[in-house]
């Protein structure tokens, strides 16, 4: 045997059973599709396929939940974790540094947060697709968009470079070939051939970045990576043309992955093109998880990079992303307000939302409140995915009666719909930003953080930026008015309008609404959790670490700022 | 001395050849052209990975590179028999010049950017000589030593130790995500009568051509 | 094996293969072309990646070859991605008679 094999945990594998349950589920998808349901008629086909794809989500919720539930029990009361599971299993969960299969994943609260997050968002997307019918091959759409999940799961859970790409490319690649599932839709391959292309190039851009990050610093481990840049204390990017470079190709990736002007062309094209629930999934489960892993790697790893002098247009890339977030903002809502297709103005709403994001991130890279100023960002991505899952299954509703996305194709729903109408209008405002609906909360948040920082260059810049927010937050108003113009000012039409909504749309429409309302009415459980589990989510380290870090701590990176209050231990026992 | 000469030179032959192919590849207007081009860089690479002494990413990046990608690029070619090339394959006329000094302009950048990397960890600068570590074993080396002198002598079963223990849920991944791409793709490329009713009437012998539904390709 | 070739060398060839590619990228409008280039763009990342391995010192806990597995993992993702990309391209094809990347244009806006 070899004496070098590390030995390995099995035990590994049960802390991410909802990401195997769902892998293994997709073949039983495929599989139970092509044996039994392919002889059925379409109707009942579609919705024997949905409800097995549901039977999964449910089974590997009910896993996430339980060890969600696992994990604050043994923050909270570690001796009746003991009673229950055993001595040794219960030791194996305590485990302070939330780090399996060697450091290269994350686990604990944080992972089990985000996961029943998108196991939520997916149980709804999967429901919406069972409105309407887009596609023959029904057991090998459910699967991509299972598989996809998987990816989306383990990338927001990676703390390791090569872990990262790999979930990243399985997440975009089921979600390209998804996208054009719709065949009997030209644009339907057009949404995915593009989004192929644009996302291909830009995933070879930000491998190129990335292999001059692990040149520079000789790991791929976010937190070695923090440490080994942190020795260049205040210096950071400067005179350091290739790391500059990294970074910029970096942030072309991830640009892309989020949506963010200049990377956006493929954004409006895709969401419009693709069939409604995938554009849905492409809109809140991959930008949730893009977002995480870039709260990441640019917090945990490249944070020594972030704004090492101080001022705001130094060595780092706080300056780059400022600009990128206003850039974002800006023109996603000024390029909403000429829509006329609903989906279209949703994809522009998405790019405008994720200049707001970009705030956050910026924000929180110079937060007086370390790390727990991401906290803000993710209640906010989580208010948005919410908010937005139940848009798109109004874009589903349009293409099951209508056969178009125009936002003149709710004409009159008020009163054909009241109900439901009353929840867009609900969807609406909290996209908005509109007290006292959640959305209103998450921008408060993100502008508070903003605003919360130490005596700086960067202050004055960032107030700024919370200015261009406010004035974007009123443009954006006026594009959501429109639909809700449509649906309470006009006039239905005599025929051809929107039937009755069944149990596949109402139900995300309805969900959506209690939670944005719910979580506007009282923001705090959910702010303080995310507020919780952001600071072990950025600062996740191995527990020898400590023990070999470099032997030069010197005064240079003693002196910096702020990256060093976050590499405490991450749950101080 | 001698030996550092002669594996210089065969390193200038391999990336000047290297080059010549990718050029070709970007710049060929006939596309099965563009394609043995990019098996010829394929090759090239492979021939670094061997004076990077990871042969077994050489043998990889052969197999599967040349083996698998640059065959099934062929065969996108000939499916959609674009053999000759025709205006849309070669570089767009009024772009052609400002592509290539932009092209320039990236490459001199790089390397401006290599010459003056500041390497935080302190490790030797990239420009210059900076030499590979020693294999040869000594007293007193670091720990890091003795496991890269193992990895490349064993390069295979580290590889397979990586895989199966730091890297396991990453090897994973890559199982899921090529049974992904193989579901999704013969999902989408095989044609049902719907997609065929809309098109020109054509004599094709195409492989994708039958109206089987999936099932047969896919189990 | 006592050739020591200049890391810097490996990343000059590296650049210049990522320029080259991105050059075709930017500048081929039939899709199967820019695949290529982006083939061409993924090696020589793979290419940088080994380079980096070899003559680098690592970071304490980065394992032996981080940067090989990288590399295996990218040939990975790249069989998998020209695997879609031809199925896309293929499917486009059948609709417009085009592998025009500039020549489906549903949508505008």
């Amino acid at each position: 045997m070899p004496v070098n094999a590390l030995p390995m945990d099995l035990r590994d594998f049960l802390r991410v059973a909802p990401a195997v349950l769902l892998s293994a589920w997709g073949l039983v998808v495929v599989a139970a599709d092509l044996a039994r349901y392919r002889r059925r008629d379409a109707e009942s086909r579609r919705l024997a396929v949905g409800r097995l794809t549901l039977i999964g989500v449910g089974l590997a919720l009910a896993s996430a939940v339980a060890l969600f539930g696992i994990d604050s029990l043994a923050q909270s009361d570690a001796p009746r974790l003991d009673r229950l599971l055993g001595e040794s299993f219960a030791s194996y969960f305590s485990r302070p540094d939330g780090l399996i299969f060697f450091g290269t994943l994350a686990s604990g609260l944080p992972t089990d947060v985000l996961n029943v997050l998108f196991l939520t968002l997916l149980g709804l997307v999967v429901w919406t697709s069972t409105a309407y019918a887009f596609t023959d091959d029904l057991g090998e759409y459910f699967a991509l968009l299972l598989w996809a999940t998987v990816g989306m799961m383990l990338l927001a859970a990676s703390e390791e470079l090569a872990t990262l790409f790999i979930a990243l490319e399985t997440m975009t690649i089921c979600l390209y070939l998804a996208s054009a599932f719709e065949k009997s839709k030209p644009r339907s391959a057009e949404a995915g051939l593009k989004y192929f292309i644009y996302g291909s190039v830009s995933s070879a851009l930000f491998l190129y970045g990335l292999s001059f990050v692990y040149g520079l610093t000789g790991t791929t481990y976010f937190d070695a990576i923090g440490r080994v840049l942190g020795r260049g204390g205040h210096e950071g990017l400067a005179g350091n043309l290739v790391g500059g470079a990294a970074l910029l190709l970096m942030l072309v990736g991830f640009g892309f992955k989020v949506a963010a002007v200049p990377f956006h062309m493929w954004a409006p094209d895709v969401y419009e093109g693709a069939p409604a629930p995938v554009s849905a999934w492409i809109a809140t489960g991959s930008k949730v998880a893009s977002f995480v892993v870039m709260l990441k790697v640019f917090l945990h790893a490249l944070g020594p990079w972030s704004n090492p002098s101080n001022e705001l247009m130094g060595p780092g890339w706080l300056g780059v992303v400022v600009v990128l977030a206003a850039a974002t903002m800006t023109y996603g809502n000024l390029a909403a307000l000429a829509q006329r297709n609903y989906k279209r103005m949703l994809a522009y709403s998405s790019i405008a939302h994720a200049g707001y994001i970009l705030v956050g991130v910026a924000a929180a890279s110079v937060s007086t409140a370390g790390p727990e100023a991401a906290g803000a960002v993710l209640y906010y991505l989580v208010v948005y995915a919410f908010a937005n899952v139940g848009a798109f299954a109004v874009a589903a509703w349009l293409a099951r009666d209508r056969d178009g996305d125009a936002i003149a194709d709710l004409d009159g729903l008020a009163r054909t719909s009241p109900a439901l109408a009353v929840c867009i209008v609900v969807l609406m405002l909290s996209l908005i930003g509109v007290p006292p609906f959640a959305g209103f909360f998450g921008k408060l948040a993100i502008f508070m953080e903003a605003l919360r920082q130490g005596p700086s260059g960067t202050r004055i810049v960032l107030a700024w930026l919370v200015a261009l927010g406010l004035f974007n937050s009123v443009v954006s108003a006026f594009y959501y008015v429109r639909v809700l113009k449509a649906m309470y000012l006009r006039e239905a039409p005599s025929v051809g309008g929107l039937q009755r909504a069944k149990s596949a749309i109402a139900v995300p429409i309805v969900v959506a609404t209690v939670v944005v309302t719910a979580c506007g009415i009282v923001p705090s459980p959910l702010m303080d959790l995310m507020r919780a589990i952001a600071r072990p989510m950025l600062t996740a380290t191995t527990l020898d670490a400590t023990a070999v870090t470099d032997a030069t701590p010197a005064a240079g990176a003693t002196a910096r700022p702020r990256p060093v209050a976050w590499t405490t231990p991450s749950r101080p026992e | 001395m001698g030996e550092v000469v002669v594996a210089r030179i065969l390193f200038l032959a391999i990336a000047a050849l290297g080059l010549l192919a990718a050029l070709g590849t970007v710049l060929s207007r006939n596309l099965v052209h563009a394609a043995l081009h990019l098996v010829g860089f394929f090759f090239c690479v492979a021939c670094l990975f061997v004076m990077l002494e990871a042969e077994f990413l050489a043998a990889v990046q052969v197999l599967i590179y040349i083996g698998a990608v640059a065959i099934l690029l062929m065969f996108g070619i000939m499916l959609t028999r674009n053999t000759r090339g025709d205006d849309a394959t070669s570089l767009s006329g009024p772009w052609r010049l400002p592509g290539l000094v932009a092209g320039l302009c990236l490459f001199g950048a790089l390397v401006f950017g290599i010459n003056n990397a500041v390497s935080p960890s302190g490790a030797s600068p990239w420009a210059g000589e900076a030499a590979r570590p020693s294999l040869v074993e000594r007293e007193g080396e670091p720990a890091w030593a003795a496991e890269r002198r193992r990895a490349v002598e064993d390069m295979g079963r580290v590889v397979g130790e990586e895989f199966l223990t730091r890297y396991a849920m990453a090897f994973e991944l890559a199982g899921l995500l090529l049974t992904a791409a193989l579901v999704g793709a013969v999902a989408l490329a095989h044609r049902d009568e719907v997609g065929a009713a809309e098109l020109p009437p054509t004599v094709e012998a195409l492989p994708a051509d039958s109206a089987e539904p999936v099932g047969t390709a896919a189990s | 094996m006592a050739n020591d070739i200049p890391l810097s060398w490996f990343l000059y060839f590296a650049a210049a293969a990522f320029a080259t590619g991105l050059v075709g990228v930017l500048l081929r409008r039939n899709a199967i072309a820019v695949l290529m280039a982006i083939e061409i763009m993924l090696n020589a990342a793979n290419v940088n990646l080994v380079a980096f391995w070899r003559y680098g010192t690592p970071a304490p806990g980065a394992g032996p070859l981080p940067g090989v597995i990288l590399a295996l993992l990218v040939i990975t993702v790249a069989a998998a991605e020209v695997a879609v990309g031809i199925g896309l391209i293929l499917l486009c094809y059948r609709r417009w008679r085009a592998v025009d990347v500039d020549r489906y244009e549903t949508m505008s806006g």
